[in-house]
């Protein structure tokens, strides 16, 4: 998301009414918005520990009989399919960023809309659940964990939408190019999805299944 | 010329989108819950959502238009990125340290004069803390009073005071320790900076809303927390902002470091300053999302009426201070360990030796990263919580001090043989850390024996501990640090006369105000009241004397630094004769640091060792050019 | 390395901490004894401030006799000598400080256990905290007060109950302190102990937990009667518990 400074030292030699930074000397292999991604990563998973680890507490700790609690029920069979609508999105995001790879500016922007597509679907059905699971927050532990949960990883797929609707834009004014330094634009972001999507099997496993 | 200044990123549009902010905030609220068919305004001691709301909107607004989002905005609507002409680099008069500004230099700047700001302002809470109990009795402050000065006094102190100052200290050299031209996300370290003012703000706001400041302390333990009127929301609102900037600068050093390293940095070339927030950013990267999470479920809890911590509605009350001390555990060390870093650069420098057993001090920092996470229960012995967690707990607890051992032999090592220079007021608060925070570690222990923690938990015993290390620990080890660096930062010296007087006043107004605070802790005296039983009285006046003393020498420190830095006397490049990179480059440093990066060749501390180097810079042939760029520097404004 | 007295720093080490332990055992830091966990909770402070004067010694003595010894002379610019470890010491000052802290740690494990072994004959009191005041039900005698009355060497098994918030009972004489919180009794929450006090006499019950306005003053009389008999005059005075106690919110989980 940063490269402006990085790139800046490239184009300081014509320039004339000043001087420009040294480049940095790269003293590892990765490159640092792939670092700082991967890192940001870390950071939400910790964010996810901390609402998982209230989850355990409240289930584990603080509740006596089953789980969910007597009245409550949660529509498996929904979610399950939206699960595989969200799985599904990271391999059309796998399949954008391939393009851009092999300079096939086309099926960036198609893998690109898919993925924008799919994501959009999962947080459509995500919501019409929420609205028709007959609980609120505000109902029970139960009820503020689940929506505690499930809503914090709404609003990183909402996260990773912006950070796609932003790649799409860039991706349909050509601003992508073949070469890894090229693209960082979507793969970042990608990466970035891929987490959203591996966290959404762990909270549905977590919230749904066991 | 208004409707320049409002499109402008400044001041003005800072203001104007401050009110945009809070007022689509207002908006929204309102507006949704009079869809709802709801009261419009709910103003139930905990609610108050068209205030909430807009706190956390207005200042958003303020970030946008003070302009950290100016760039980002460009580029994610596709828009062509201008090249950068680094316009918003480096500062050439005092107005560009209250800009957006992207260069480590000016940030880190920024960093300790807003951090000391608050430091100022919370040590202005503790005097009226020690005024109410310098007797028995209430005479200044009511109960309600004095419970939101010690919350916002502690809150002050860690988020926006202790935590932010060394990220502004390492900013300021950590780049150019590392032969870095800048850090790795430039406009990403200029938002984080930007949100330190947002988040003392708020702190500070809450005391002007309905209900006063909040005064759960600043462990904000629910249910008290849940139920406080609305100030706690500012607590919960102020904790976000100082994390995310923590959490931003964090990443920033950790891809600064593993990236950005001058060709021959090997990791076992890093100083140890580097080292040490590189454990501290891990740290802070896997553990402050912890304090984040908590204080939202206590947010939700107070304005959405969720039930994280409702026991009534099958909410568990002891999960808060799970979540809650698996991030503020590792924070005391995240106030610690950047200090270990400054102690080592001092102490090396100003005694003439290479560290002792440096291999070792660097794996103690990753040590005590380790441990520090397993560790958290110690603050829960008499909580309630599961009771075969505190032994485990206990002997974990009992081992960081090996850890932390090595660190203190090591320096002492270090002045085995050595040359020691006190005239140095860094050197001296760097001594004087290792004895205070020696007894602060050796009460840490004590506490972290179960049978002793049962009888001093909650008593003023551990608020002796508290300001031990925090004071005696992390403060001191600041103070070293902004004595060593001054000269470089300004580009003047400090006077050192003034500096010993502070520095003498701080050890003995600190010893006097906190050890007494065991002995009394011990006899029964509980922490967090504002009245006591009066067979403390006495103890508690001399305490109270004490800490004005501290708190007057303090202003002294201001003086110095603020004439020094405008009227002191010009600093060489290194008048420590220090062998770190930072030091080899003009003071204040170029612009952009280097003209070329320089080439590590050795170990950063061969003092003593024939003919060593630690760098080689790019300028080296011709060294009797002078740096060319100096005005550009804080030097400038004087 | 030459000219340094090693021998007699040591022995100055051993001196100071002499000197420090015995002017720290002297003041009976925790005040009043009066359980039978108070003596041996001290006696483990004892031990814990002789190792650390121990430690604290080592610590001042390197630190006096290096900045004595190395001070630099005025307009010295020299290096000093580069030492830059010496691995035997550093195990040494790894594996001494680790042999401390087992140490500690294994006593406190044998102390916590003594103190939480339980008695057949224990008196069990239910202790509810709310804001901000204590009361106390007594099962065994169906009654209740508003003061926390116990006999003299006879076990009391508390069980904690808050109304509203956190509160922490704490009787600094006897040494022990637990949390009172919302929702227990409950799976998971493991706010009861047992305390045996030894001495007869009146103590004060002090809240530690931070629990809002009233915390600094939210504080109950604790009798510890010298006889059953004279516990039991006192319970026979004082009012049976309601029958029908509408059940606090706090323990009715939905
Ligand atoms: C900079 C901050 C900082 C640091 C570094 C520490 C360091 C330590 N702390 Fe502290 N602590 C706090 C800040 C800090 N603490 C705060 C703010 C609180 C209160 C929070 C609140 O409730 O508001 C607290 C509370 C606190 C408690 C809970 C008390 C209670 O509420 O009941 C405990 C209990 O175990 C504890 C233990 C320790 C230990 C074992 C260390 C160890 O890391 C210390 C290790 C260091 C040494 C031991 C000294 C040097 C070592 C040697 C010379 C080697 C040889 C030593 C021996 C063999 C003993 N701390
Ligand atoms: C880094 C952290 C830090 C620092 C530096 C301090 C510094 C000080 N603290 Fe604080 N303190 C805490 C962290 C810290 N504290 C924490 C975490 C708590 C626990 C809170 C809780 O229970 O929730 C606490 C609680 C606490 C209490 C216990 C309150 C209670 O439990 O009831 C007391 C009581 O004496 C106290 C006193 C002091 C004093 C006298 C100083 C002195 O060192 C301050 C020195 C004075 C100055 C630096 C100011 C100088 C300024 C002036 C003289 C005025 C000039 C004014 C302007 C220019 C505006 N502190
Ligand atoms: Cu009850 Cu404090
Ligand atoms: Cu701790």
């Amino acid at each position: 998301m940063e490269s402006a400074s990085v790139a800046a030292g490239a184009h300081t030699a014509d320039d004339h009414d000043h001087h420009g930074p040294p480049e940095a000397h790269q003293s590892s292999r990765i490159d640092r918005q792939t670092l700082g991604i991967l890192l940001f990563i870390i950071t939400e998973a910790m964010l996810f520990g901390a609402f998982f680890a209230s989850y355990f507490f409240l289930r584990v700790v603080a509740n006596e009989g089953s789980w969910p609690p007597e009245p409550f029920e949660l529509p498996v069979a929904v979610a399950f399919v939206n699960t595989l609508i969200l799985v599904s999105s990271s391999f059309t995001m796998h399949w954008a960023l391939e393009s851009i790879r092999a300079g096939n500016k086309r099926g960036l922007q198609m893998g690109l809309v898919t993925t924008l597509l799919l994501g959009g679907t999962f947080l459509f059905i995500q919501l019409n659940e929420y609205i028709h699971v007959g609980f609120s927050a505000r109902d029970d532990a139960f009820g503020s964990i689940f929506y505690g949960l499930t809503g914090l990883h709404g609003a990183h797929v909402f996260v990773g939408l912006t950070l796609l609707a932003i790649a799409t834009t860039r991706a349909f004014r050509g601003h992508f190019g073949s070469d890894a330094k090229d693209h960082l634009g979507v793969e970042v972001p990608g990466i970035y999805w891929h987490f959203v999507d591996v966290m959404w099997i762990i909270v549905f496993t977590t919230v749904y299944i066991l | 010329m208004i409707q320049a200044a409002l499109v402008r990123p400044g001041w003005w549009r800072a203001l104007a989108y401050f009110l945009i902010g809070s007022g689509f905030g207002f908006a929204l609220v309102i507006g949704l819950r009079a869809i709802a068919g709801l009261d419009l305004f709910q103003t139930e001691q905990t609610g108050y959502p068209h205030i909430v709301v807009p706190a956390i909107t207005g200042p958003l607004g303020f970030l946008v238009g003070i302009g950290c989002f100016d760039y980002w905005f460009r580029w994610a609507s596709g828009a062509p990125t201008i090249p950068d002409d680094h316009a918003d680099h480096g500062a050439r008069t005092w107005r560009d340290y209250f800009k957006v500004n992207t260069d480590h230099k000016v940030i880190g700047v920024q960093y300790v004069c807003t951090t000391f700001f608050f430091f100022f302002v919370g040590g202005f809470m503790a005097m009226l803390i020690r005024a109410e109990l310098a007797q028995p009795g209430t005479q200044i402050v009511d109960p309600g009073v004095y419970n939101g000065l010690f919350s916002t006094h502690a809150a002050l102190m860690i988020f926006v005071f202790v935590i932010p100052v060394f990220a502004g200290l390492a900013n300021y050299v950590l780049p150019l320790m590392i032969g870095a031209p800048d850090m790795a996300f430039p406009r990403l370290n200029a938002l984080s900076f930007w949100m330190l003012p947002v988040a003392g703000a708020l702190f500070l706001a809450s005391y002007f809303v309905p209900g006063g400041a909040f005064d759960a302390g600043w462990t904000g333990y629910a249910p008290l927390s849940t139920g406080a009127p609305l100030g706690q929301s500012f607590f919960n609102l102020g904790v976000q902002f100082a994390g995310a900037s923590s959490v931003a600068t964090a990443l920033n050093f950790l891809v600064t470091i593993i990236t950005m390293r001058a060709p021959g940095m090997t990791l076992w070339r890093m100083p140890l300053l580097v080292w040490a927030n590189l454990s501290t950013s891990l740290l802070v990267v896997a553990a402050t999302p912890f304090i984040a999470g908590v204080q939202f479920m206590v947010l939700f809890d107070r304005v959405l009426n969720t039930n994280f911590f409702e026991s009534a509605f099958g909410g568990d009350v002891i999960s808060y201070q799970h979540i809650f001390w698996f991030y503020s555990h590792p924070a005391v060390y995240i106030m610690m360990l950047p200090g270990f870093g400054i102690v080592s650069e001092v102490i090396s420098t100003h005694a003439r030796k290479p560290i002792f057993g440096y291999r070792l001090m660097a794996l103690a920092l990753i040590g005590i990263v380790i441990l520090s996470y397993t560790v958290w229960a110690h603050h829960m012995f008499v909580a309630g919580m599961f009771s075969w967690l505190r032994v485990p707990m206990m002997i974990t607890t009992l081992l960081i001090a090996v850890p932390t051992g090595i660190k203190i032999f090591s320096w002492l090592g270090t002045l085995f043989e050595a040359k020691i220079h006190l005239k140095s007021t860094a050197m001296l608060f760097a001594l004087a850390f290792i004895v205070t925070f020696t007894i602060g570690g050796i009460s840490g222990v004590m506490l972290g024996m179960i049978p002793i923690d049962i009888h001093v938990s909650d008593t003023y015993f551990v608020v002796a501990h508290i300001h031990f290390v925090l004071f005696g620990g992390s403060v001191f080890t600041i103070f070293a640090g902004v004595y060593h660096w001054f000269p470089k930062m300004t580009g003047r010296m400090y006077d050192e006369r003034l500096g010993r007087v502070h520095f003498w006043g701080t050890l003995i107004g600190t010893w006097g105000t906190f050890v007494p605070m065991h002995w009394i802790g011990m006899e029964g005296m509980p922490r967090r009241v504002a009245d006591y039983a009066s067979e403390f009285g006495a103890w508690n006046l001399e305490i109270s004397i004490a800490a004005f003393i501290l708190g007057a020498v303090q202003l002294v420190f201001l003086y110095n630094m603020i004439v020094s830095w405008r009227y002191g006397p010009k600093a060489g490049p290194n008048p420590w004769r220090a062998k770190t990179i930072e030091w080899q480059v003009s003071s204040p440093p170029p612009i952009f640091n280097f003209d070329e990066i320089p080439r590590v060749v050795g170990g950063p501390y061969e003092y003593g060792v024939p003919g060593a180097r630690h760098a080689i810079m790019a300028g080296e042939k011709a060294e009797v050019k002078p740096p060319e760029r100096t005005e550009a520097g804080i030097g400038a404004a004087s | 390395m030459q000219g340094v007295p090693y021998l007699r720093l040591l022995g100055l080490v051993v001196a100071l901490t002499v000197v420090t332990s015995v002017i720290m055992l002297i003041p009976d830091w925790n005040g009043e004894q009066a359980s039978t966990a108070a003596p041996k909770i001290d006696q483990l402070l004892d031990v814990a401030i002789i190792l650390s004067s121990f430690v604290f010694s080592v610590v001042m003595v390197m630190l006096g006799y290096s900045i004595h010894r190395w001070r630099a002379r005025p307009g010295d610019e020299s290096d000093g000598a580069p030492l830059h470890g010496n691995t035997r010491l550093e195990i040494a000052w790894t594996a001494i400080p680790t042999a401390i802290v087992l140490i500690l740690a294994a006593y406190s494990w044998i102390v916590l256990d003594d103190m939480e072994a339980t008695a057949s004959n224990a008196m069990p009191v239910e202790v509810t905290g709310q804001q901000y005041a204590w009361s106390f039900e007594y099962p065994d005698e169906n009654i209740q007060a508003d003061e926390l009355h116990v006999v003299k060497d006879r076990q009391v098994a508390v069980e904690m109950r808050a109304l509203d918030v956190l509160h922490s009972f704490w009787v600094p004489e006897w040494r022990v302190k637990r949390d009172a919180v919302p929702g227990a009794p409950g799976s998971g929450i493991d706010d009861d102990f047992v305390v045996t006090p030894d001495r007869a006499g009146t103590f004060t019950l002090v809240c530690t937990e931070l629990c809002g306005l009233g915390h600094a003053t939210m504080r109950a009389p604790v009798v510890v009667h010298e006889t059953q008999a004279e516990f039991d005059r006192w319970a026979a005075e004082q009012e049976p518990i309601p029958p029908e106690q509408p059940q606090p919110a706090a323990a009715s989980s939905a």
